[in-house]
């Protein structure tokens, strides 16, 4: 069995040609800020964007570091099943695309952010709840970027682990720098140029996977893997996953704040609705090419490893202790060095193992659930630990190049979407006096600092408790219920009220929670949908119980509140 | 038809318009952020800051 660590071969000159990309990437953004003079420049580039940069500037902000890994993950764990998810994000694309569902209207009532839909049809009270649940949300969900990329980083340039803090930093500040002066101009701009290194780069890494182990390599992987499960969605993942994921792309889709602002950036309704449907299948890609490459990570490491000897215990009990023992020695330090093909045999071992036992001894459940977290936590590094392995020098530097323009446009676009709505949305309302245009201007500018420095203290503190792809996705459903829910109540029923919009952004928020605390046990898939399912009980059950204040309203017409 | 050739189907049309779209991005793009900026400066010559 090989037992080598990987080393990445980074040299000089990657390090020169990424280095490079973020000074054109800075250049760029710092050079349009001489465009901004109002907040509506600055949220949305005063409305003129047209649909090429459109597709650019959405892809660009909704694929990071971060969305490769974790795609890469599900691929790598779930094989081919986790396919769906694209599937469903193109599906989900073409419905709002064609019919325009939602975006359409919001973008012909030309707000700034969608909490702002809130106070003109509900109240001001909804707005500042629909806020803060979504400022704390999106920024928690932010706030783990930093963590995973740092370690891809770490791994596919080898910058000794004492400098990534300070290389992410460095990360943070350029985003920072031209969101904070040239707002949603500099990122339409500076998208473009990101857009042009993160298509090369992820050509040319899925060109890479497919002549190192080839599709049927892949297929091979998944079928010694995993069987059937590895092909069929339903069987793997359930329907109530797939339910979920069809309606949190629904709302990730119509009314995510850094979605929502690219839609509110476009010329108008119908170049939004052109946006969508060229941008599913960049979307489907979004999602396919990384599963692909965490696949080819499996075929990759599972193609190096020697067969593994059965440990010598005497009953199938003592042999899962001796193996679990085994790899609380050696795992972390396999998984630090690239040596996955050294644990993934293992970990693959322990799981059969445990599953074959835990009819006759309940407690190898533990062991078959450790074993899965495991593999989980293989998953997230064996895509970086595979590109380290086998891109050479030059083609290294264009990738991480990609790499690095993928993560800064994500900060730069998420650090304007969610500051937009502390300062737009919360800080103002709260502030009971109206700001003057410049006066928005400078207290967003001063909230993308804000966030900015919040991002690094939480990536520096906190310590993922699971699998990354569903911690991101539980902190966005802890909004995305009840936000969908509230904007399509308020735009197509006569009926919706304040009261109802509150009571679904508290339980919907309450359901997501659940997920979080270990001891309810709340799977993700079931979190999901109970958020789902309580946010339009809540909304329907206050809509009906207190009714609007006045009668015959509609949608977009003045709020409750100014009824009153 | 096989789950193993549909996920084939699905990859090959997410990878070729990954491809076709990018390109289509790349060199359409210049020419809608030019429009941008003079709409921007435009603007800027109506309203002064």
């Amino acid at each position: 069995m090989s037992t080598a660590g990987i080393v990445s071969p980074f040299s000089l000159l990657d390090g020169a040609i990424a280095l490079a990309s973020l000074l054109a990437t800075l250049w760029v953004g710092l050079r349009v800020k001489r465009y901004i003079g109002t907040i509506e420049d600055y949220l949305v580039a005063s409305r003129g964007m047209g649909l090429y940069v459109g597709a650019a500037s959405l892809l660009s902000t909704e694929v990071g570091i971060i969305t490769y890994m974790y795609q890469a993950q599900f691929g790598f764990v779930a094989g081919f099943s986790a396919f769906v998810v694209g599937l469903i994000t193109l599906a989900v694309c073409l419905l709002v695309g064609r019919t325009g569902f939602v975006i359409t209207r919001l973008r012909e009532m030309q707000i700034l952010t969608v909490p702002e839909y809130f106070e003109r049809r509900y109240s001001r009270g909804v707005r500042v709840l629909a806020g803060v649940l979504m400022a704390v949300g999106g920024s928690l969900n932010l706030g783990i970027f930093p963590i995973i990329e740092a370690r891809f980083l770490a791994i596919v340039t080898g910058i000794p682990s004492q400098y990534l803090g300070w290389t992410m930093a460095a990360l943070l500040l350029v985003a920072l720098a031209y969101t904070a002066l040239g707002g949603m101009v500099s990122l339409i701009v500076t998208n473009y140029v990101q857009y042009v290194f993160l298509a090369a780069g992820t050509v040319i890494v899925t060109l890479v996977c497919l002549r190192q182990t080839g599709w049927s390599g892949m297929v091979r992987a998944v079928e010694g893997h995993m069987g059937g499960h590895g092909f069929n969605p339903v069987e793997d993942l359930g329907v109530g996953f797939i339910v979920w994921q069809v309606l949190l792309w629904i709302a990730l889709m119509t009314v995510w704040q850094s979605v929502a602002m690219r839609t509110f950036s476009t010329k108008d309704a119908a170049v939004g609705k052109r946006m969508f449907t060229l941008t599913g299948f960049l979307f489907l890609g979004r999602a396919l090419i990384p599963m692909v490459w965490g696949i080819a990570a499996l075929a990759f490491f599972w193609g190096r490893a020697a067969p593994l000897a059965a440990p010598t215990g005497a009953t199938p009990a003592a042999q899962i202790e001796q193996l679990d023992a085994r790899l609380n020695e050696t795992f972390r330090r396999d998984l630090d060095a690239g040596r996955l093909d050294r644990a993934l045999p293992q970990v693959d071992l322990l799981e059969r193992l445990a599953r074959e036992e835990k009819p006759r001894t309940p407690e190898a459940a533990r062991f078959e659930d450790a074993a899965r977290d495991r593999r989980g936590e293989i998953g997230l590094l064996a895509m970086p630990w595979m590109l380290a392995a086998i891109l050479p020098t030059g083609l290294l530097g264009l990738v991480v190049a990609g790499m690095l323009a993928a993560s800064i446009s994500t900060y730069a676009g998420y650090f304007l979407g969610w500051s937009s709505i502390i300062a737009q949305d919360i800080v103002a309302p709260l502030l009971r006096r109206d700001l003057s245009g410049q006066g928005r201007l400078l207290l967003t500018r001063v909230t993308v600092v804000a966030l900015t420095v919040f991002i690094m203290i939480w990536s520096l503190v906190y310590h993922l408790p699971g699998p990354a792809y569903f911690y991101l996705q539980v902190t966005a459903n802890l909004f995305m219920a009840p936000t969908l829910i509230a904007v399509v109540g308020g735009l197509y029923w006569r009926r919706a009220s304040a009261t109802g919009a509150a009571l679904s952004f508290v339980l919907g928020a309450a359901t997501s929670l659940a997920y979080l605390v270990p001891q309810l046990k709340v799977d993700v898939a079931s979190a999901g949908n109970l958020s789902w399912a309580l946010a339009v009980a809540g909304f329907v059950i206050g809509s009906l119980l207190v009714p609007r204040a006045g009668n015959g309203a509609h949608a977009g017409a003045g709020s409750e509140e100014a009824r009153a | 038809m096989s789950w193993a050739l549909v996920w084939l189907i699905a990859f090959v049309v997410a990878f070729s318009s990954f491809v076709l779209i990018s390109l289509a991005i790349a060199v359409r793009g210049v020419a809608e952020i030019r429009e941008l900026f003079a709409a921007l400066e435009e603007e800027r010559r109506r309203k002064p800051f």
